[in-house]
Formats: C-alpha cells, structure tokens, sequence
C-alpha cells in the first residue's frame, strides 16, 4: 500500500499545472499505484477566504472519498478561522491542517497561529507544513519570496507540544537535525517526507536519506510526492535505492500515515 | 495497486542499464588541504556505477569571488587526480576565471594538451556574453571543445550572483561565435527554466543538461519542445534522483531519451584525452 502526504488540487496562477483536478490527480495515483493520498486546495491558499477552497476541494473529490484524505487551509489571521477549521473537521470530514505562513503573511508563532495549532492538536488533527510550493529560485515575481522558517517551527513545537506536524518539501535531512532536541519530550510527533532527499552517496559517505533516518527515526518518514508539480518518478528512484528492508519500505510508504491519519 | 518501485527498478531502470550513460554535468571535491578527497571521489563513483553511468564529465569550479590562476590550477589538479583515479570514467572539465584572460588560455591549452581534459567549465564571474570571454571562448573553438557554463534566470532575492548568465546571455554569446559549443547548465537548477529555453531555443550551437534539483512536470517535455533532443545531455549536479528520475518520468520517444543519455554530438569529445 502507497499513501502520499503531499499533493494538491486546483489552479496555481503562475505556471500552467496538467492533472490538477481530481481525475488527472487520480490518474497519476493510478500510475504510481498511489492507493490514497492526503490533498488540500491550490485555490484555498489564493482567495482570501481559504474556506471557499476547502469547500471547492470536497466537491471535487466527493465521489472518490475512499482515495483521499482532505486537508484543510486555514489562514488562521483570517476571520471566523476557528469556526471554519471545526466545520472542515466536524461538518467536512477533512483529516488535517495545511499551513501557509509565508503566502499568508504571518509568524506560526503569533497567538492566532497557536491556539489554532494548539485546537489541532487537541482535536487529534496532524498539522502539514510544506516547506514550499515551487523551489524559489523559480517563482514567478508575484509570488512570494519565502519558505516555512524552520526557525518558528522550532519555537512552535514547545508552544504546542500535543500537535502532530509533517514538514514536507524541504531538505528534510536538515530540517530533522536543526529541529531533533525541540522534537524529543512532546506528546505529539514530527513527520518529514523524502522529496528533496538524496539516496546516493554524493558528497559525503552517508546518504542524505541515512542522514534522515538517523535524526528523524524510520518511524517519522513518509512519502509526498508533491503531485501535480513534480514528476512522481524521482521519489520512486529514491525507494528503490534507499536500501530499505521490507519491514522499513512499509512504515515509509504507508504504515507511519496510516497511524498518523488512524486509518 | 500496482507496485511502481519494483517497475522502476525491474523495467525502467534498462532505460540506463542498456543504454551508454553519460553524465556532462558532476562535480569532485578537494579535501581541504588542495588534494583529492580520495574517500568522496570513490563513493561518487560506486553511487554513479550503482545508477548505470558509463562515464561522468567533472569539473571543480570556484563559485565566489575572482579566483586567481594559481587557486585555479589546483583545483584542475585535482580533477586530473581524479581521472587518474577512475580512468575512463572520469572524464575533466578544466575551470578558468576569464578575468585572467592569459592564464585562463594558457590553463585551458595545459589542461587539455597536458591533463586530457575535455571541454572547460566557467562559473559566474562574468556574463557569457562579456568581451572579456572572447579569448576564452576563441581558444575552445580552436581546440574544438565544449564550454559548460554555470547559468541561470533567479527570481529570488536578494540577488546574490549578480554576473550569472541567463538565456539572453547565451543568446548574444551563441550569435557572435556561432562555431562555438556552448552549454548552458543545468536547465532543473537555475530557476526559471521556461524563460531559459525560450532565450535560447533559436541558438543551434547552445545545449543545455537536465541536472540540477528541480524536476517539475514537464520540465524534460518542454526542453525537447524547445531544442530537441539533439541539443539536450544528460546531466546531475549533486541530484541523482532527480536526473534520473526525470528522464524516466518524462513523456518523449525513447530514442530521444537515449540520445540525451549519450548525446551522438558530443561523442567525439569522450574519445579524447589520453587519461
């Protein structure tokens, strides 16, 4: 089984995106043998109300309920942003919490940011920070300039100390170590996918992705493949030479989210 | 469901395992004190074995500030330490700084008549199109070898490579000497690759290689659109997965896909250079 922590649906304003709505997106889960991927709304992150995205998105994949997981955009800055998270969780079924920071324009550590991560947490709702969209040195001149500041995420894993988090699309072997002390003495556990991890022995005698075993733990690696922006095959690639054993190949590809999402 | 890692491993992967790999873009690095970090150059090679490359063209460039010709001989002695090391499978690029306009010529006669280099590498000291590049540029076409040049059109800020050529650059380059073999590097790691190709799609003498981190969808597709395979080599910088698994991923002929592995146009070059 293959669960994917990372993909969206919906239309990105900068570059042209194939297999953006629904049936594209399951047709490339359908090629990789994706059996259920978590997936949150392009458009959420754009309007000004997030609510109209995430209300757009469970429509788009209603009569495929069983092969994603929604996720919810909040802009937690953004009024009623409290009753709209309890309706996407309560009313909608959605299963996490997308986070923007840096195309909402807010610091993760402000009060707002908090107690919504902190209501997260409480509600057994895994909180998703993607690193980024698109790799910046690419981005349109409209777009913003900046990633998830690791920094904050530090601080915020001691403000809430009861939420879930997965950072995904970063240098993940980076990420793991600057933030392994903040991460240990919580309740709640910190995820990393793979998507900008080496596998090969490159530039140094340990592999990026050893490096990420080691500071995250194989309990705490999941598969994102960012679908549709990037090609699926490189995560592939990164499967097959990461030398992992059949027991360690089922915790990354499925067994760590299934637990994550309780499926 | 289907199990797509076993494909790619068992059905995929003989794209790379049937075919002759090669990789124009790589680097090898010094281990501090000016020599050959021996321990790395063999592990970059049993991972790039491991990946089915054949032959791997490196350079050692210095990416900041005006290197000086001596700094710039040992970092070309160490890639020739390397060919040493692995011959055959590695094959040099000889780094110059252009703003050493008679040592960089002399540095690139030594390097391909005495070190059996194959080609040169510039970094982003200057823009390609700078005069300052004639001699430089003139001395390739002498010898007939290829330039790879560091390149790309960054829209982050701040702007810290403010001499780093985009596609324009090459363009103006390409137009004055229309006999040389220019690449522009990594088309997947210098930023907006759709304004990159579009700069120089009209420039027959400019290539470009996949490498670099980035493998949008649509990234290999486009590339081929714009230049054909003919003008497109296969590449990684730091980032096999990537190279890797973006070729395998992309939706263009399989011929066009071997041609990148081993582009027929470049195969002249490989042949040379006793080490």
């Amino acid at each position: 089984m293959l669960i994917d922590i990372n993909t969206y649906i919906g239309h990105w304003p900068f570059r042209q995106l194939r297999n953006n709505a629904a049936q594209g997106l399951l047709s490339l889960m359908d090629k990789y043998g994706v059996d259920m991927a978590a997936v949150s709304s392009l458009n959420a992150v754009f309007y000004k109300d997030t609510q109209e995205g995430n209300l757009e998105l469970i429509e788009e994949i209603k009569d495929n309920k069983d092969r994603f997981i929604p996720l919810a955009v909040i802009n937690p800055k953004y009024a009623a942003w409290e009753k709209d998270f309890r309706y996407c969780v309560e009313k909608l079924g959605m299963k996490g919490l997308e986070l923007y920071p840096y195309y909402h324009n807010y610091d993760l550590t402000e009060p707002e940011p908090v107690e919504l991560i902190r209501l997260a947490g409480e509600m057994n709702i895994p909180v998703h920070l993607p690193c980024a969209i698109v790799n910046v040195r690419q981005r349109h001149w409209m777009d913003t300039n900046d990633n998830l500041d690791l920094g904050q995420v530090e601080k915020l894993l001691s403000l809430c100390p009861d939420t879930d988090f997965i950072i995904s699309n970063g240098p993940s072997h980076i990420n793991a170590q600057q933030l392994k002390n903040a991460s240990e003495g919580r309740r709640g556990r910190v995820y990393y996918d793979f998507a900008r991890v080496e596998v090969f022995t490159l530039r140094s005698s340990a592999t990026d992705f050893e490096t990420l075993v080691k500071y995250a733990g194989i309990d705490h690696i999941v598969f994102g493949s960012v679908m549709p922006f990037q090609y699926g095959d490189p995560q592939f690639v990164r499967l097959a030479y990461a030398g992992l054993s059949e027991e360690d190949m089922e915790k990354v590809t499925s067994g760590n989210l299934k637990r994550l999402f309780r499926l | 469901m289907i199990n797509y890692t076993e494909i790619l491993k068992e059905e995929k992967m003989k794209l790379f395992k049937e075919n002759k790999v090669v990789n124009w873009h790589e680097h090898i690095w010094d281990d501090g004190s000016g020599k050959l970090n021996e321990e790395l150059c063999d592990c970059f090679v049993e991972a790039a074995r491991k990946a089915y490359m054949d032959v791997v063209v490196c350079s050692l460039p210095v990416s900041g500030g005006e290197p000086d010709p001596d700094t710039i001989k040992r970092k070309n002695d160490v890639i020739a330490q390397a060919m040493d090391r692995h011959p055959g499978f590695i094959k040099g690029l000889a780094f110059v700084n252009p703003g050493y306009s008679r040592e960089a010529v002399a540095e690139i006669e030594r390097c391909v008549n005495e070190l059996g280099m194959i080609g040169i590498k510039l970094y982003n000291q200057y823009f390609i199109s700078d005069p300052v590049l004639h001699p430089v540029i003139e001395k390739c076409i002498e010898l007939d070898i290829p330039i790879l040049e560091h390149a790309g059109k960054l829209r982050s800020l701040p702007n810290v490579q403010p001499f780093l050529s985009d596609g324009t650059h090459f363009a103006k380059a390409a137009e004055k000497y229309p006999d040389a073999v220019i690449i522009m590097a990594h088309i997947g790691g210098g930023g907006d690759w759709q304004w990159q190709l579009k700069a120089i799609a009209d420039y027959p003498n400019i290539y470009t290689d996949i490498s670099g981190s980035v493998y949008d969808e649509g990234i290999i597709e486009q590339t081929v659109h714009y230049l054909g395979a003919e003008r497109v080599l296969f590449g990684t910088d730091g980032s096999f997965s990537q190279g890797i698994g973006k070729l395998l991923a992309a939706n263009i002929p399989e011929k066009d896909k071997i041609e990148i592995l081993n582009n027929t146009k470049f195969a002249r070059y490989l042949e040379r250079g006793a080490k």
